[in-house]
């Protein structure tokens, strides 16, 4: 049986008049249903834009898939005509974006904007949309969901935008929920609320959902498999508790360990990744990340390091990961049992 | 000793306008309403909570870029409401600003040369060479080459024109500044070194810091002492190690426990408060305990009637809970079964 | 989309460089903006050569005026003579001296009187502001076109209060342009950094909030150039602007609806004339807008 949503080995550049901007260089991952995959990346990483060529929303030009597919239930969602491609989104793989203020057309009433992917996909009547979105909000747990449909975006609060947003991608009952960033522009407790919601929802419904985050306490709590990006590439790809206590490559740990932690007891200073993240035209010799690598050899420069499996299911980008000796060297700030040693 | 920042009573008051030709005021929002604290030299403050509970407002009016409606500031003995003129321009000197944007906090059309000599030709310190040497120092400083004064913010990243935010704030060597989310457009792995770097700073030029921040993880990692903040007030006041380790006001629990941990176990392991509702209108803020609407451990009638005073709970340590403490969160409330982290019963 | 900067060792860039290559590369703005100098040379050089050349474009020679009237496109008088035998493309050459300087000249007013209008109520906001923008919207309600009418009759018909009166009642689109740009230039935070280093207000202004705002008031203006043509073509059409015979593009239109099939050139030459001016300006403005906007995207 093939895998849900299959990406395989993605090359997405942008042919700007400045260069080429190799914004995904190389992404490959699986996803089943009731799963969650964590893509943890920071600015500039290519997760968003991963996440928009699965949903074909890239404008072409001048983006355009130099190789690689992209697969749901075994069939390529790049060989799709423009029609079957109209048929997937939205109603068998949908997308929650970040400002929900947005991504909310604010001339439409929330119950119309829901009822809507009903009524192009699932052939509805708009009575039937309309009380279909109503049921929805209610599940999505706004309070008084009759009323509330009739609202305008503007008149919601940033977790009920959100809410609704999710009730909206939730319509036709997707396979695949793809939620970029979905709780980065919201507070803590409201982000706690949206999260408590996606879980529960993904519990009733089975659907696999691919999480974006820079955050990784985020990816901690909801993700089954993390995928690590740095520099439009895939750099870690396993289960979460290996990326967590035990990384491959040195920039996950290097992520790992320049968190200020609220629950650990040492204070002591951070150990931040020195530099910056590199222009994605003038990308590095090698490997992207070597620059700024506390652990980078002369080799990195010219080896072209791409993801193989060095475990069962843990993948690593650094040409190093299966040497167990280099592994040995990150200080493991979090360790299994809970035992919070700063490591060494 | 008095402490090198004294504020009491602190209230901002924003009007909201009504009417069409000529804008009357109508109702108001009470962004900050009855603040206090109080910062010794050479420490760092923390003001956290989350979107509308009022420390952005507090930072700005400490440094009178906000008019406080009523209440009380004191810098180093001086009353910083009554300056005037040429005194208040030399509060500036001693109390700066580092502002979140990095993108919108420093003028596109100004090299950084300009942008940091700026506060010097302000207050007319140093001739043309000098200020441009003081610039050039402290561009290595904060971790810059010397050569970018000439070079404009737009050909660079997010962090490095934060670095030249902070070095921009301690050109006139303050002696307090107030840093309103320095970190949270930054990058990850740059926040990290930001954070470094403000510690350093604060080591090398003895800085005392009032550091506002939403990321619980930040405050308690560069606070000495942290100040809860929700819908204008101050909740919880105390230690870092006082308020993390045990808070006492629900609002604190609530938030260290929504607040994810990277940590896949402890995560799961953890029972999580998850409150209900949305934080209120500021227009229109609950009777009584502000918290009340959203809080797991409300009694009535008292805390929808009755505000509940900053009380001493422990040493250096305030609540503002009729409650604090005295009740542990019930299991009901709990998402999971297990016990409660800081259970309030125990010691 | 690129990540961190690349440090180069170039020299610095400046918004303004980065602007004027982008202008630079767009070929319409350019081809407008190259039309427009071709239009000012010719205005400014006219008495060297036209009056030889092209014949003159005001004085009638009695003697020769009859037979010398109506005549078609030739090579002596490439656009044809008009009804009183005088040189077309001549008037044409000189209309466009006067369009230019009223063009110009009311773009001048009305900026004078915009931009401190649109500061005065973007700084001080609250009464300024509203008595400033109630003003502007009395001044909006009224057709442009008759109000105008109406100040030239107050004023004398004439040259001069030709671009006065489309000065002065033009202030209020820039007032505000200019209010809404300071307004969002005022919500940076480089401007609350500047307040919280002690800078005087008048620091802010000239430093800091006006070199900011200026790009939309310079889009704005570029084009109304080319607005303020029209209209002077417009009113000197209904015979309230320039009078004969100082040559105009708006005059020498009035002069010949009737004649419109019997002698197409007296319309056609000076309606192009207007046509590609304006389209000059616009497409200038255009360009400039394109140019100066994406210096705020990362």
């Amino acid at each position: 049986m093939p895998p849900l949503l299959e990406v395989d080995d993605l090359h997405m550049h942008f042919f700007t008049r400045d260069g080429v901007v190799k914004a995904v260089d190389g992404v490959s991952f699986t996803l089943e249903s009731g799963r969650t995959l964590g893509v943890v990346g920071e600015s500039g990483s290519g997760k968003s834009v991963t996440a928009m060529s699965i949903m074909r929303l890239v404008p072409e030009p001048p983006g355009k898939v130099v190789s690689g597919d992209i697969r749901f239930k075994g069939e390529s969602i790049l060989a799709m005509s423009e029609k079957d491609q109209r048929r997937l989104r939205g109603n068998r793989i949908a997308m929650i974006f970040q400002d929900p203020m947005t991504s909310l057309n604010p001339v439409y009433r929330i119950g119309k904007q829901i009822a809507e992917p009903l009524v192009l996909h699932k052939n509805m009547s708009r009575d039937k949309a309309w009380a279909a979105a109503v049921e929805l909000l209610k599940q999505v747990g706004i309070p008084q969901a009759e009323q509330r449909a009739r609202d305008y975006p503007h008149e919601f609060s940033g977790g009920m935008r959100q809410r609704a947003m999710i009730a909206m991608a939730l319509a036709c009952g997707p396979d695949v929920l793809i939620a970029d960033e979905p709780t980065t522009a919201l507070d803590v407790t409201i982000q706690a609320q949206i999260l408590e919601l996606m879980q529960e929802i993904q519990k009733k419904t089975e659907s696999a959902i691919i999480m974006i985050t820079h955050d990784l306490g985020v990816v901690a709590d909801m993700a089954d498999h993390i995928l690590v990006m740095y520099a439009g590439k895939a750099v870690e790809y396993g289960p979460a508790d290996e990326v967590f206590y035990n990384p491959l490559h040195p920039y996950t740990w290097g992520l790992l360990e320049s968190l200020p932690r609220h629950d650990v007891d040492d204070k002591g200073a951070l150990c931040p990744i020195n530099g910056q993240p590199p222009s994605l035209i003038n990308l590095p010799s090698g490997c992207a990340f070597h620059p700024r690598c506390a652990y980078a050899r002369p080799e990195c420069q010219t080896g072209s390091p791409v993801l193989t499996e060095i475990e069962n299911g843990h993948y690593s980008a650094c040409l190093f990961s299966a040497d167990a000796d280099f592994v040995q060297q990150f200080e493991n700030r979090v360790s299994r049992d809970g035992d919070t040693g700063s490591g060494s | 000793m008095t402490a090198l920042l004294q504020v009491e009573n602190l209230m901002k008051h924003f009007p909201v306008n009504q009417g069409v030709i000529l804008s009357r005021v109508g109702r108001t929002v009470k962004a900050v309403d009855n603040v206090s604290f109080a910062v010794e030299q050479g420490e760092t403050l923390g003001l956290v909570g989350e979107s509308g509970c009022g420390k952005s407002t507090t930072g700005r009016c400490i440094n009178r870029l906000l008019e406080p409606t009523s209440g009380s500031i004191h810098f180093a003995g001086t009353d910083v409401r009554k300056l005037r003129g040429k005194d208040l321009k030399a509060y500036r000197r001693d109390v700066q600003f580092i502002f979140q944007d990095p993108y919108a906090s420093l003028n596109p059309r100004m090299t950084f040369g300009e942008i940091m000599s700026e506060p010097l030709v302000i207050h007319g310190v140093g001739t043309r060479k000098e200020r441009q040497d003081r610039c050039k120092e402290m561009l290595e400083v904060v971790g810059l080459s010397p050569e970018h004064i000439h070079r404009y913010p737009h050909e660079f990243s997010g962090g490095q024109r934060q670095r030249v935010g902070i070095a921009r704030s301690l050109m006139l060597r303050p002696k307090m500044i107030v840093c309103d989310e320095p970190v949270s457009a930054l990058d990850v792995s740059i926040q990290a070194q930001i954070i470094n770097l403000l510690e350093e700073l604060q080591k090398e030029f003895g800085l005392t810091y009032l550091f506002i921040a939403h990321d619980l993880a930040v405050i308690r990692h560069i606070c000495d002492r942290v100040a809860v903040m929700y819908l204008g007030k101050i909740v919880e006041l105390g230690g870092w190690r006082e308020v993390y380790n045990s808070p006492h006001h629900p609002y604190t629990q609530s938030l260290l426990s929504a607040a994810p941990v990277p940590d896949p176990e402890k995560q799961r392991a953890r029972s999580r408060i998850i409150l209900r509702g949305d934080v209120p209108n500021p227009i229109d803020p609950p009777t009584g305990c502000r918290f009340h609407t959203r809080c797991p451990i409300a009694q009535f009638p008292i805390c929808s009637e009755q505000e509940p005073p900053l009380r001493l709970v422990g040493s250096g340590h305030q609540a503002a809970c009729h409650f604090a403490k005295t009740f542990p969160i019930p299991e009901s409330r709990m998402t999971s079964g297990e016990g409660y982290d800081g259970d309030p019963a125990e010691e | 989309m690129p990540g961190g900067p690349a440090e180069q060792a170039a020299e610095a860039r400046t918004l303004w460089g980065d602007a004027l290559r982008r202008l630079r590369k767009n070929k319409l703005a350019v081809a407008g903006l190259i039309w427009i100098i071709i239009v000012i040379l010719v205005a400014i050089t006219a008495d060297l050569w036209a009056p030889r050349w092209l014949g003159d474009p005001v004085e009638i020679d009695s003697s020769t005026a009859a037979q010398q009237r109506l005549l078609t496109p030739s090579s002596e008088h490439p656009f044809g003579t008009d009804k009183l035998g005088r040189d077309v493309a001549s008037r044409v050459v000189y209309g466009a001296r006067v369009s230019l300087i009223v063009g110009v000249l009311a773009v001048a007013i009305m900026i004078a009187i915009g931009l401190v209008m649109g500061a005065l109520a973007a700084y001080y906001g609250g009464i300024w502001d509203a008595i400033i923008m109630r003003l502007a919207d009395v001044f909006f309600a009224f057709p442009y076109i008759l109000f105008a009418i109406v100040l030239i009759a107050l004023l004398g018909r004439g040259f001069h209060n030709v671009f006065i009166a489309i000065g002065v009642l033009g202030w209020p689109s820039i007032a505000r342009v200019f209010r809404s740009s300071i307004l969002s230039v005022k919500a940076n935070e480089y401007v609350d950094a500047a307040r919280s280093m002690g800078a005087s207000t008048r620091r802010i202004l000239v430093r800091h909030i006006m070199p900011n705002a200026m790009a939309p008031i310079i889009v704005y203006a570029t084009m109304s150039v080319g607005g303020a043509i029209l209209t002077e073509a417009a009113l000197s059409f209904l015979g309230m602007g320039v009078q004969p015979p100082e040559p105009s593009w708006g005059l020498m239109l009035s002069e010949a609806p009737t004649l419109i099939f019997s002698a197409p050139w007296l319309m056609v030459f000076p309606g192009i004339a207007i046509l590609t001016t304006v389209l000059g300006f616009v497409l200038l403005g255009d360009g400039l807008r394109d140019a100066l906007d994406v210096k705020l995207k990362e």
